[in-house]
């Protein structure tokens, strides 16, 4: 079960990692990134649970509130792009190209 | 190993994969916050009970939420608007995925558990709130005190960036 439950965590990370390169705006990279995230949270209980430490599942819910602190502030820069580039496409935020 | 763990997983993996192929931004997610509360469910059977719940109330109740408000605020119903850029794109990303899929199953596939089921049930007793209440409130008081802190700079950092006359519409 253990091995079971790791394969699906690193098949939903591969399927985060495939959104973010693959999707075109910005919202949905983001919300790929927290697929990501919680497929990275799902092999920490995984081994929380074969190691039977509560610290694995402490770690876990202080990674939970990093990524709400995380999503405010990223949805809050999306906004705050769309206000003044009235777009929230990745390709058309090019203004930093070298 | 039964057939609810891998229904679950089944369902896991359908959930997410169509969080990153749906053309409907709005669909797209909710798929996802299917998948967060499926994971929720996924953690209260791994003995970390509390975790799940948290999970469902943060996760799938908060930040996708928070997600479905920004994406109707913003128009942004079409996830794939206008010509693509990149024609070439998509396959390369599905290959780029498949390898990292590739590695992490190759690093995973020998994984034994240290410790039996029954000493790791016994050690974890169900993750329940009473269990972790002195992990969170004694041990690691203060990372929960840190984590706090920069959930409240975060918070003011959001509605800073949205304050409107600054920086707001050139």
């Amino acid at each position: 079960m253990n091995v079971f439950y790791l394969m699906v965590s690193a098949a939903l990370f591969a399927l985060g990692a495939y959104g973010v390169l693959a999707r075109r705006s910005a919202i949905l990279v983001f919300m790929s990134v927290e697929l990501m995230l919680n497929a990275a949270n799902l092999a920490l209980i995984v081994f929380a649970k074969a190691w039977g430490s509560l610290f694995a599942q402490g770690a876990a819910v202080l990674l939970i509130a990093l990524a709400a602190a995380e999503v405010a502030v990223g949805l809050a820069l999306v906004v705050a792009i769309y206000r003044t580039r009235e777009t929230t496409l990745v390709d058309d935020l090019s203004e930093l190209k070298g | 190993m039964n057939l609810v763990h891998l229904f679950l997983g089944a369902l896991l993996l359908v959930t997410g994969f169509l969080a990153v192929r749906l053309k409907n931004a709005v669909h797209a997610a909710l798929a996802l916050a299917a998948n967060f509360i499926l994971m929720g469910v996924v953690y209260m059977l791994l003995e970390a009970r509390f975790l799940g719940w948290i999970q469902i109330i943060v996760y799938a109740g908060a930040i996708m939420v928070l997600f479905v408000f920004v994406i109707m605020l913003l128009y942004a119903k079409e996830a794939e608007p206008g010509v693509d850029p990149l024609p070439g794109l998509r396959p390369a990303a599905a290959g780029i995925a498949a390898l990292g899929f590739l590695a992490l199953l190759y690093a995973f596939s020998g994984f034994k558990a240290p410790i039996t089921e029954e000493a790791a049930q016994a050690a974890l007793s169900g993750g329940s709130a009473e269990v972790m209440g002195p992990v969170l409130w004694q041990t690691w008081l203060y990372a929960v005190l840190l984590v706090a802190a920069l959930l409240l700079v975060a918070t003011v950092a959001a509605v800073a960036i949205l304050r409107p006359g600054e920086g707001g519409k050139r």
